[in-house]
């Protein structure tokens, strides 16, 4: 059993917590006697104290209740949990600080001229384009994002969301590993991929409607410093995509931990239903896109465009994605995307599945 | 959730992500150690945003005395139209609440940028994860739990492309492997090379259920822990290891009768082992 946490690792927290709480009480008292302004200082405060209680719970808990946590299976389902976050964390912290500079640096006028006008044409910019961004699902949310807010239509956008994920280089490259000496898995997921992308984009260009999005608006005014809005637009997505990414990281664990691989095996043999239980298991278990083709060369038991579904679906639709969709761009569009998006990943992947494997 | 809560809230995360790759190992039961960087950049970026954003919101940033003309910018637009959003994140949204408060139409509507959803307190989580519970590397419960490790695919390794040491090592050395390499070799080769040659593995015990002996398993990670597969062998030396302790085991393979690939589990015939103390990396 490795090292459980050492009593001394806190004081990072600590010490932040400490300059926090100081600077706090010197700004309470410099405060000008204005009404409102002492009520918001309030409340300021309060929050602090509010951390300081966490903090101190935290401690507490640490030193008391650590050791009595022993219930396996609740220590199977934690390493999880934690896993998928900060298996995440980094991703997110990329995406958003790129989505950030995106909005803040980059002139509308530049994504004007990449993109073509129509948006028609823009899908299939946008899906190729996601062939360049390493990362995963949790970078291409908030990027999302910040391509609508500056003007990119959502159709192309969200084809980027879709492909991104799916065919960039990182994620072809382990895909190949994993599937060694069998480049047309390599192909096939990058085929299926880019044409569910694409497709769904033109969907959402003919029939989307701009009242099912709920789009983040840029609420600077001009003259804002740039850093000032890299800086809010980072916290702010890193609030709205994170806050999401931990609930499908509770939901993925929990099933990671209670659904038994069992009676997978049962299904493995039948045609189309194998098909379906490995993309409803890649919903499901939310891994990373960088991961799940070695997951999916683990399911010896499935056919070829079974573990095909599985690399389709993953990256498009799971349960840490939809919640990000949802916390983004809000449930009424998080509702109409992800069915839309299985319906057309499943179609593209029995089409490529039935032409290459 | 206001500013300094968001600020605080990533100073956490951030603090709990070096935590654990810092002064301790923690993440390596949890994600690949390649990942270590990413996380402890990922760590520093979130504390010096979370910083920043409680240090301006202290120094009053978003305070109508900050900047005059920006505030009655503001003002205008929120007596204007309550509902529309400020005109700077910071300032307008926090000067269109303190109006809005003045005016007497009371609780924030929803419009700003500078709160953020409740939604955010979840990030507290993950923190509450690395600092109360501290999960430990995934061990013999999740070996007990999956299905039986599964035969690696035939066809993904064809001879000739291990790179476990084998053929390299002179007849009669002691090859150390790792045990996912162990068990691709004996699944696969159909040349069978593994027979007659001493191999050392590392792993944790996990009694058999069924009573007949114990493995030495370890979970081969991809990316993270939830993508963990199980590799395990069976071994049977009489003398069943306490759970989940770590083992070196010096032994043969037991090549078993007819076809490789209708082999269920390969099994281990003991020359010599001895107890590890912590290993550094649970995962292979």
């Amino acid at each position: 059993m490795p090292d459980r946490m050492t009593p001394g690792a806190d004081p990072t927290t600590q010490a932040s917590l400490g300059d926090s709480l100081a600077e706090g009480w010197n700004r309470d008292e410099e405060l000008p006697p204005s009404d409102w302004g002492r009520r918001r200082s309030s409340r300021r405060t309060g929050t602090v104290w509010l951390f300081a209680l966490f903090i101190t719970a935290m401690a507490l808990a640490h030193a008391w209740l650590s050791d009595s946590l022993t219930s396996e299976a609740f220590l199977a389902w934690a390493t999880i949990f934690t896993a998928i976050s900060f298996q995440a964390l980094p991703f997110l912290v990329f995406g958003v600080a790129l989505s950030a500079a995106l909005t803040a640096f980059v002139p509308t006028s530049a994504y004007e001229r990449f993109f073509p006008d129509k948006a028609n044409r823009a899908v299939p910019v946008a899906g190729l384009s996601g062939a360049v961004l390493p990362g995963c699902e949790c970078a291409s949310v908030p990027i999302a994002g910040s391509l609508m807010r500056r003007g990119v239509a959502p159709g192309a956008a969200l084809t980027f969301l879709l492909a991104a994920p799916a065919i960039n280089p990182v994620v072809m490259i382990a895909t190949a590993v994993a599937f060694a000496g069998q480049p047309e898995m390599v192909l096939g997921r990058f085929g299926a991929s880019l044409l569910a992308a694409v497709v769904i984009g033109w969907i959402w260009v003919r029939f989307g409607r701009a009242d099912w999005l709920r789009l983040p608006v840029s609420e600077h005014a001009p003259g804002t410093s740039k850093w000032v809005i890299f800086r809010d637009s980072m916290v702010h997505d890193m609030m709205h995509a994170g806050g999401y990414l931990v609930v499908g990281g509770l939901a993925a664990a929990s099933l990671n931990v209670l659904v038994p691989r069992e009676w997978l095996l049962t299904v493995a043999g039948m045609p189309i239903v194998s098909v379906l239980v490995l993309a409803l298991l890649a919903i499901l278990l939310s891994i990373c896109s960088e991961a799940d083709a070695f997951v999916a060369v683990s399911l010896t038991d499935f056919s070829p465009t079974a573990k095909l579904a599985f690399m389709v679906i993953g990256p498009m639709v799971d349960l840490k994605l939809i919640a990000m969709q949802a916390g983004m761009f809000g449930w009424r569009f998080a509702v109409r995307f992800a069915p839309l998006c299985v319906v057309v990943g499943l179609l593209s992947t029995f089409l490529i599945g039935g032409l290459l494997l | 959730m206001n500013r300094i809560g968001q600020g605080l809230t990533l100073v956490l995360l951030g603090a709990a992500a070096l935590t654990s790759t810092i002064p301790t190992d923690l993440y390596l039961n949890w994600v690949k150690p390649a990942f270590g960087p990413f996380l402890i950049a990922a760590g520093v970026v979130m504390v010096v945003l979370g910083a920043l954003v409680v240090a301006a919101e202290l120094r009053g940033e978003g305070d109508a005395d900050r900047d005059e003309a920006d505030a009655e910018g503001a003002r205008t637009a929120a007596t204007a139209a309550p509902g529309a959003p400020g005109t700077t994140a910071a300032s307008g949204a926090d000067d269109a609440t303190a109006v809005a408060e003045r005016y007497g139409h009371g609780d924030g509507h929803g419009h700003d940028h500078a709160r953020a959803p409740g939604i955010a307190w979840m990030l507290l989580l993950p923190v509450l994860a690395v600092f109360v519970v501290a999960p430990p590397a995934l061990g013999a419960y999740t070996v007990e739990t999956s299905a039986e490790s599964a035969a690696p695919p035939r066809d993904s390794a064809r001879s000739g492309r291990f790179d476990d040491g084998l053929e390299e090592a002179a007849p009669g050395e002691v090859v150390e492997m790792d045990i996912q390499a162990f068990i691709m070799r004996a699944w696969i080769d159909e040349d069978r090379t593994l027979v007659g040659r001493e191999v050392e593995l590392t792993g944790f015990a996990v009694p058999d259920p069924d009573g007949e002996g114990w493995y030495l398993a370890r979970l081969q990670m991809a990316c993270c822990a939830a993508d963990a597969v199980v590799n395990k062998v069976l071994i049977d030396d009489g003398e069943i290891p306490e759970e989940d302790s770590w083992w070196r085991v010096r032994g043969t393979w037991v090549e078993p009768e007819g076809a490789l690939e209708d082999v269920s589990q390969h099994e281990l015939e003991v020359i010599a082992r001895e107890p590890v103390q912590n290993p550094p990396d649970p995962y292979e």
